[in-house]
């Protein structure tokens, strides 16, 4: 495979994106609301004191931490797969020597790029306003970086297994809509894991949508046992992998039954 | 009379355009449930650890989600796809498309308000309505004929606040055609899903003043809950014509300003 020609394409669709950053500003200031809206709530519900042992103060450290882990695992790209094998556009992915995947994964390293080039700025800038009370720690930041890789990966399978099957049916997007409600709901966004429910408790520990987005930011605030982080740990991998070994099924059948119309 | 005909005409075009696509319904009723679940959802786990927030309880929150839902309706109904298909993405101040709007002999505000029409709204207006409803329900108060009258006309008010908002961002566009302004109003309105007095202050004050947003479903709600001054009903009434005089002349300004586009 041609590892040379991805990463020419890496770099050249890094550019691109940059050249287009108000577009993408725009994107990432839309993320972000929700998961401010839920700040804000929070901490009126916390008020002076403390809510299941979360401070205002914890509470804006979360979501702050939060904001950027969701905008480094979001994977944007799977929006398009779809349009892509519609369209047909695919075909001529498939003509390149090598995988299109690297497509997807170049647009997603231009859209890291951008997305923090606007929400790193803002959100030290919210950090100032706000005074949020991370309590950080060097075996903590080690943890965090094999949880958001995995969190991104797990992210971006998933997402990409459920776009292809846009090679069966033509509104397959609507699955990545579910996604993201999912995420919302049991991945930390709507309410820290510790804040839900028991019942959305036990389907937020056992589903993988947690693990594309909370979980690192509970590695990284310290707010996970030693015992709760292994475990952590190997479900998230447990879903990584059953993602890709997803992929690769839904790419080799569908991309056989592929077929494009018109020119 | 003449201007109604015509709206009912743009009615029965979209509606012809739209019913052709069979299956988007189904996937348009997922997306509608989605929403409202997770809007449900989300104040269940909310006032599952919390009774109060800053005075406003589960069924004050739930009149607020209704009204919010029942502006998103109507948003979509009209207001969104006739202002987007000009100021949105590729819309046609962009392309230059404009010109041949600009040829049509009808005042300009009115057809670009209401040219566009989705009729699959009124589902999305059926279930906000219910949840009204229910959070009525929940609220047991006995409700008069004047809290009502003035629900209905703070409904009313926050439409056309919505109307100007909308239509000011958009006409921004015609200074600066690459920037997608109405989807910064569509972000922070997602803001107004909460009451306005649960976010900090200055927040709160932009939120009210500068763009009202949390102004549209707060004040509604209070009408329902019965917590309204008489006081700030008249101002939210002189607040709404303001705006939208404020954001009339805004148009007409750009509307100047408009210099089509080449290929």
């Amino acid at each position: 495979m041609n590892h040379r020609g991805g990463w020419e394409l890496i770099k050249n669709t890094w550019q691109s994106w940059i050249q287009h950053r108000g577009f993408f500003f725009l994107l990432a200031f839309g993320w972000m609301l929700p998961l401010l809206v839920y700040l804000f709530i929070w901490s009126a519900a916390a008020g002076e004191g403390t809510i299941a042992g979360l401070t205002q103060e914890k509470l804006a450290g979360y979501y702050l931490i939060l904001i950027l882990v969701n905008q480094l695992t979001y994977a944007t790209t799977n929006w398009t797969v779809g349009d892509h094998i519609r369209l047909g556009q695919i075909s001529r992915w498939l003509l390149q020597p090598m995988s299109p995947i690297y497509h997807a994964i170049s647009q997603e390293i231009a859209g890291k790029v951008v997305f923090m080039l606007f929400s790193v700025p803002i959100t030290g800038l919210l950090a100032l306003i706000i005074r949020p009370q991370i309590n950080l720690s060097w075996q903590q930041g080690l943890l965090f970086v094999p949880a958001i890789t995995l969190a991104w990966g797990l992210r971006f399978f998933w997402g990409y297994w459920l776009a292809l099957l846009a090679f069966w049916a033509t509104r397959a997007d609507s699955l990545l809509a579910l996604q993201d409600t999912m995420i919302f709901l049991l991945g930390g966004h709507l309410a820290p894991i510790s804040l839900l429910p028991r019942g959305m408790q036990i389907l937020a520990l056992v589903l993988p949508f947690r693990y594309m987005s909370a979980f690192p930011v509970e590695v990284l605030t310290g707010q996970l046992d030693r015992g709760e982080t292994l475990v952590g740990f190997i479900i998230q991998l447990g879903w990584t992998i059953t993602a890709v070994a997803l992929y690769r099924l839904v790419w080799t059948r569908g991309v056989r039954r592929y077929e494009a119309i018109g020119g | 009379m003449h201007h109604l005909k015509i709206i009912g005409a743009f009615l029965k075009i979209s509606s012809q355009a739209e019913l052709a696509y069979r299956v988007n319904f189904w996937i348009r009723l997922l997306h509608s449930l989605l929403n409202l679940v997770t809007g449900v959802l989300s104040l269940v786990v909310i006032f599952n650890q919390v009774e109060v927030i800053r005075g406003w309880d589960m069924p004050g929150a739930l009149a607020i989600l209704g009204v919010y839902l029942l502006l998103g309706a109507l948003r979509s109904l009209f207001i969104g796809p006739s202002l987007e298909s000009v100021a949105g993405m590729d819309g046609e101040i962009w392309t230059g498309t404009y010109d041949f709007t600009l040829l049509r002999p009808l005042d300009q505000q009115f057809l670009i308000s209401f040219r566009h029409w989705r009729i699959f709204a009124f589902v999305d207006f059926t279930m906000a309505l219910g949840v009204l409803i229910y959070a009525q329900i929940l609220l047991d108060t006995q409700l008069s004929l004047a809290m009502v009258l003035s629900f209905t006309l703070m409904l009313l008010a926050a439409v056309t606040l919505l109307y100007a908002v909308l239509l000011a961002f958009s006409a921004l566009v015609f200074w600066n055609p690459g920037f997608l302004f109405t989807w910064v109003i569509n972000d922070l309105f997602q803001l107004a899903r909460y009451p306005v007095g649960l976010y900090p202050g200055w927040l709160r004050l932009m939120l009210t003043w500068i763009i009202p947003v949390g102004l549209m479903t707060t004040i509604p709600a209070q009408a329902l809950v019965g917590t309204l001054t008489p006081w700030m009903l008249v101002l939210t009434l002189a607040f709404t014509i303001g705006t939208f005089l404020l954001a009339t002349w805004l148009f007409r300004q750009g509307l100047k300003k408009y210099a089509s586009a080449s290929s």
